[in-house]
């Protein structure tokens, strides 16, 4: 079964790149109880900890997501802005986005005769301010916004904002909840700033010295009209990473899911991702080596406003992170 | 020695990630001139050859083993078969190449191409995209999944071929003429007294962004590090200052990469026993080991050699041996020349 309302609080806060504070704290709330100790580093880097004997499992799941940064205001109250993270012109046009003190705004552009033109620096965010003065009782240069879109669930579907990479928290947290035998010391991690280049996981993975990283995240589908080909597809497993351009999977890690897996009768898929990184990047070459994997949730409409999973994924995603933890 | 170890190196299949028969083939070679071998998490190999001083000083050496290559990336409902690549491939390069595919057992494949009587005027003129070419093992989808599934990897089917002048041609000579290098250097160091340890580390994934050298330079925590690889050889299209010549020498590079005085005593060695050599600028980003080795723990001092090599990233990639041969030369040399030395003075700024 779903947790809905836990989902809802995990999409719909408010936590671009460098600004995790909030939904640091929704997911710590979330968790107390649950781990024998449980810390946030110098980065900001949630480290919920399942004491054990065994081996030590670093489980990363980023808290970060992309949205823009405030970079100028106009004398008429308009707001220019840059990327945090991969935010593409097309996705951005027109929709809202939502300040740390919710203030919102659209995203508006100037005259322009080609939409292939279409560039951030064209591009305006409008919070309804009349003067530069009135737009800075509300925002300033520097300030940070994340884009706004309502949490759906509907059957076997979700969309919102942000399922990157809240949606591997919460396959994280629900496998925390769940986990009640591992022979394993676990690290679960909810990383910052990985949409500006893994650089939470980095430095956890230099504390924590894991023997083996997992990270959680999601993944492109090559399922929707014409897409480019890829074979994972939604709603038919969770996927077990093969590749991407920041790791290869290590064969011992991507053995055990694949046994596991196979194993317990989960469904899955193997995946190449060919473009994008995640976590794993930076935990495997941290100190001498870590032989890590990933989790992944196939995902569409990545890094949009309506990013669409599947439940049944999520929830296969959950069970072999579990079962793999136990082992 | 050295072209039989080539050959077997070259003709060794070992796309990033996939390091393990490269291994066994580097394994087999330098353990008569190792005190140890070891293999790490990552994969890379260590070749051990104990120093002589009390409390010895640690240099590291190396090049990469991995080959750029291809993965499967789909079988479609024919049995043909699509593939995405690992490292930087020239498509261009790809069309009508013999393939292996190192599935649950190696199965032969063609990459086929459209018949230019059906090509369409526009399409003369265009490079195929590597997404629209197919591998063709001749099995039907079921059949294909028997032994074959997604992230398999597939490498190029190519003996070492020997051109006339030294000269040999084949693919995956980068930067496997750099692992030959390291096998010269073991040997010349096996009949030479040397204070340091010397690691000759012949690493993994390298083409994906030196990934495996990172890691292998914090566990051996180096004093010296220098990475062998290769660099562009001359040929009539290139321009001059881009390039070096084939037989001329291995190149010493010089940069924001390399530690200026491990640059300065590379050429003083060369200079001192006749060792034909180049030069090669790096303002910047090698590209290289040397750019990870540089920066890992406290910072290493690092040097780079290069060999010239032609048509890079290419199956027919092509080197003169006597380079390879001057190069480890050049290595031994250096090592030697560090006898009684204070690293730490000498590296001083």
């Amino acid at each position: 079964m779903i947790n809905k309302d836990l989902l809802k609080r995990l999409l719909e806060t408010f936590g671009p790149s460098g600004n995790e504070e909030a939904i640091r704290e929704v997911i710590r709330e979330e968790i107390k109880g649950y781990a024998d100790e449980i810390k946030v580093d110098a980065l900001g880097n949630l480290i919920a900890v399942k004491k054990g004997n065994g081996k030590k499992i670093m489980v990363a799941s980023h808290m970060d997501e992309i949205g823009i940064m405030v970079t100028n205001i106009d004398d008429n109250g308009f707001i220019r802005f840059t990327n945090i993270g991969g935010v593409s012109p097309y996705t951005a046009l027109y929709q809202r986005v939502m300040f740390a003190d919710g203030t919102m705004g659209v995203v508006g552009v100037e005259k322009i005769d080609n939409m292939k033109d279409l560039t951030l620096s064209k591009m305006f965010i409008d919070i309804g301010a009349y003067s530069k003065e009135e737009a800075m009782k509300k925002v300033n240069v520097g300030d940070v916004a994340c884009f706004y879109a309502p949490f759906v669930q509907d059957g076997d579907y979700i969309m919102s904002k942000a399922l990157d990479d809240r949606i591997g928290c919460y396959v994280a947290i629900e496998a925390l909840k769940a986990l009640k035998n591992s022979p394993n010391e676990v690290y679960f991690v909810f990383t910052v700033q990985e949409e500006v280049g893994l650089r939470g996981a980095k430095t956890a993975a230099y504390g924590v010295d894991p023997d083996m990283g997992i990270a959680l995240d999601v993944t492109l589908t090559g399922d929707t009209p014409k897409a480019k080909t890829m074979e994972v597809k939604m709603g038919k497993g969770t996927a077990i990473k093969i590749k991407d351009n920041s790791v290869l999977a290590h064969p011992t890690v991507k053995k055990l899911m694949i046994e596991t897996a196979q194993e317990n009768n989960i469904p899955y898929q193997l995946e190449i991702l060919e473009g994008g990184g995640t976590d794993s990047g930076a935990i495997h070459l941290t100190k001498s080596g870590v032989p890590s994997g990933v989790i992944s949730v196939p995902c569409r409409y990545v890094h949009s406003p309506s990013e669409m999973v599947s439940v049944k994924d999520v929830e296969n995603s959950i069970q072999l992170l579990v079962k793999v933890l136990e082992k | 020695m050295l072209r039989s170890l080539l050959k077997e190196l070259v003709e060794a299949h070992g796309v990033t990630g996939f390091e393990h028969e490269a291994a066994k083939v580097v394994e087999k070679y330098f353990l008569p001139y190792s005190d140890e071998i070891k293999i790490d998490k990552m994969g890379s190999l260590y070749a051990i050859k104990k120093g002589k001083a009390d409390n010895p000083k640690k240099i590291m050496l190396a090049a990469h083993m991995d080959e750029i290559g291809l993965m499967v990336k789909k079988i479609d409902d024919k049995g043909f078969i699509q593939f995405t690549n690992v490292g930087g491939v020239d498509q261009r390069t790809l069309l009508t190449q013999e393939v292996i595919i190192h599935g649950k057992k190696d199965l032969f494949g063609v990459i086929g191409s459209k018949p230019p009587h059906i090509l369409e005027a526009s399409e003369r003129e265009k490079s195929v995209k590597m997404e629209d070419m197919l591998i063709d093992v001749g099995l039907p989808k079921e059949e294909v999944e028997k032994y074959v599934s997604i992230g398999d990897s597939i490498t190029i089917r190519r003996k070492l071929l020997n051109l006339q002048n030294d000269m040999v041609a084949g693919k995956a000579l980068d930067d496997r003429a750099g692992v030959a290098v390291m096998y010269e250097c073991l040997k010349e160091l096996s009949h030479m007294k040397h204070d340091c340890d010397v690691y000759a580390v012949a690493t993994v994934q390298e083409e994906v962004g030196y990934r495996g050298a990172i890691p292998a330079t914090f566990e051996i925590s180096p004093d010296i590090g220098i990475a062998i690889d290769v660099g562009f050889g001359s040929t009539p299209e290139l321009p001059k200052d881009e390039t070096a010549d084939l037989g001329k020498g291995p190149c010493i590079g010089f940069g924001a990469n390399i530690h200026p005085k491990v640059y300065e005593r590379l050429v003083k060695v060369a200079k001192e026993y006749n060792i034909p050599y180049q030069q090669d600028i790096y303002p910047g980003a090698t590209g290289t080991d040397a750019w990870g080795m540089q920066v890992t723990r406290g910072g290493v001092s690092t040097g780079l050699i290069s060999i010239p090599l032609r048509y890079m990233h290419t199956s027919v990639e092509t080197v003169q041996i006597s380079d390879i041969k001057n190069a480890g030369k050049l290595l031994a040399y250096f090592i030697v020349s560090l006898n009684g030395e204070d690293l730490e003075e000498m590296l001083c700024y």
